[in-house]
């Protein structure tokens, strides 16, 4: 019998027990959050500006420890594993920083290609892909091109570009249409959901953009004083619904 | 195919005071060692020079008693040649003191014979006092091993002195090079953290450290010791085109381990280089998840 990619997950993508987070001696930014996402689910996260969307997102990219609570990835907690198995768990997680985090010296490519590059794999074996994948997003012209010299929406779409060029098990993106326009949102929209849908890849997605969110049928969770709750207001069926119940009206 | 741009940026300003940093102490460094070793071979040349010799004083005997007294001291085991020491060279052992014209003849000076002892001889100036008081000689023997024992005491208070200060300075090349690492890893955090998120493992972003500090530690000694060759030699030509030997200055040569110290010096900076940059990256990054 072949193992698929989800009998290793031990069927939960991402689970959260009662994690809270406090930086230095201020008030928990999150409290006491449960969160489970299972493998191959695409969810949104939202809530106002310093709701905490950023702090939950790095508590799930492994950038920070919990306060309290246990983050665990693919059934793992993450609590109780070594440096080297956290780097390994990284490498199955593909993140789009809200702020980009392109290395300015090198191309567009090199930076597309550099999750590639820690991975130990040759130039040859990668290029084709990375060539496709930047002509995908728009920059096969500007592949060459640094990071100084692109603008915001080049810039973030190299960074979306660079998240999903391994192929991740999960995606995790911080308002990764924030900086372009309406049609190319819309065209990376189309690149998540097929991650999601081909290689079951778990993406979730933080955002302010509620067009953005009425895009996909997907839970949305919000943010909202520091607690998590789930919100099922949006997505086309729940839309389809307002507009039923205004005709009606 | 295009070359891959390094994952660490060239730092040119910094790296330059870097390297020039680490390469005076490699030059200082270098120097000091083949000074302590210059210093320690012309000392353990000088000691078993004068270990093996002693100089016996008759001071009441004539030329013919001295004769005596010589043959009976070359006749004692241990002894590999005495030479009674003509009017002469006694005149010219004294000039420091008296002056190049020479004592009077009226003034009476001790007859001396110069005793050179078999290596492995020992206890050789007892024996000789025994042997000439026996025989009915007055005399007096000066023994050189005790001074050479006085130069041996200084010369490893010297050699202590010397290693100390090759180990202080190396240890301050390996700090100097530690707070630059953790000043590159403070300027490049932001290309840490990402290649740390992209789920690169610490031994390989500690490893581009490594390679950067190791190929700066290695260029900066192989500067640091071509300039204490040029000084060694610049040196040694110096002494030698005095045409003097200076009592104060060692014997100076470049011989094969000279070589061996210089060849050494970038390696040793290279590696100390490499290794305070593993240590100071894989410390800064366990204080990150």
């Amino acid at each position: 019998m072949t193992l698929s990619r989800h009998d290793l997950f031990d069927d939960v993508a991402v689970r959260l027990d009662g994690v809270s987070l406090r930086y230095d001696t201020s008030e928990d930014i999150l409290s006491g959050i449960d969160l489970v996402l299972k493998p191959g689910s695409f969810s949104f996260l939202t809530g106002a500006s310093g709701a905490g969307k950023t702090s939950l997102l790095k508590l799930l990219y492994l950038a920070l420890k919990p306060t309290r609570g246990e983050v665990s990835l693919f059934g793992r907690p993450t609590s109780r594993l070594t440096r080297d198995q956290l780097s390994a768990l990284r490498r199955r997680v593909g993140v789009v920083f809200q702020e980009f985090r392109l290395l300015d010296h090198l191309t567009a490519y090199e930076n597309v290609a550099l999750p590639l590059r820690v991975l130990g794999r040759k130039e040859a074996s990668y290029r084709d892909d990375v060539e496709e994948l930047l002509a995908w997003v728009g920059l096969g012209e500007r592949m060459h091109s640094r990071p100084p010299t692109l603008s915001g929406g080049e810039q973030q779409r190299v960074a979306i570009a660079r998240a999903v060029v391994t192929q991740p098990d999960i995606l995790i993106a911080d308002e990764p249409t924030g900086n372009v326009d309406p049609e190319m949102g819309s065209r990376l929209m189309r690149l998540f959901l097929e991650l999601n849908k081909r290689r079951a890849t778990t993406v979730i997605i933080a955002t302010h953009d509620l067009g953005l969110v009425r895009q996909v049928e997907a839970p949305v969770f919000r943010l909202q004083h520091g607690l998590l709750v789930q919100d099922v207001e949006y997505g086309p069926a729940a839309r389809r619904r307002t507009d039923i119940a205004k005709v009606a009206e | 195919m295009a070359k891959e741009t390094p994952l660490l940026p060239v730092e040119d300003a910094r790296e330059m005071a870097l390297f020039f940093v680490v390469g005076a102490l490699c030059f200082l460094a270098a120097l000091a060692t083949l000074s302590a070793k210059s210093t320690y071979g012309a000392a353990r040349s000088w000691t078993a020079e004068v270990e093996g010799e002693l100089t016996v004083s008759l001071p009441e005997a004539d030329r013919r008693g001295a004769e005596a007294a010589r043959k009976l001291i070359e006749a004692t085991e241990g002894v590999k040649e005495a030479r009674l020491l003509s009017k002469a060279e006694i005149d010219a052992l004294l000039e420091p003191n008296f002056g190049s014209r020479g004592l009077p003849d009226s003034l009476p000076l001790p007859q001396l014979i110069a005793v050179t002892a078999e290596p492995e001889a020992e206890f050789m100036g007892l024996t000789l006092e025994r042997r000439l008081t026996e025989a009915g000689f007055a005399n007096a023997v000066d023994e050189h091993a005790a001074w050479a024992g006085d130069v041996r005491r200084m010369l490893a208070i010297a050699r202590l002195v010397a290693l100390t200060a090759v180990a202080l300075l190396a240890s301050t090349a390996v700090a100097v090079i530690a707070f630059a690492t953790h000043a590159a890893l403070l300027m490049r955090r932001d290309i840490v953290d990402v290649l740390h998120l992209a789920g690169a493992r610490d031994r390989y972003i500690a490893g581009l450290f490594e390679r950067r500090f190791w190929l700066l530690g290695l260029r900066a000694g192989a500067v640091g010791a071509l300039l204490a060759l040029g000084a060694a030699a610049a040196m040694i030509f110096a002494v030698r085109s005095s045409g003097a030997r200076s009592g104060l200055l060692p014997e100076l040569s470049l011989d094969f381990q000279d070589m061996a110290i210089l060849v050494l010096t970038p390696l040793i900076a290279g590696l100390a280089a490499r290794i305070a940059a593993r240590f100071t990256v894989i410390r800064s990054l366990k204080s990150v998840m």
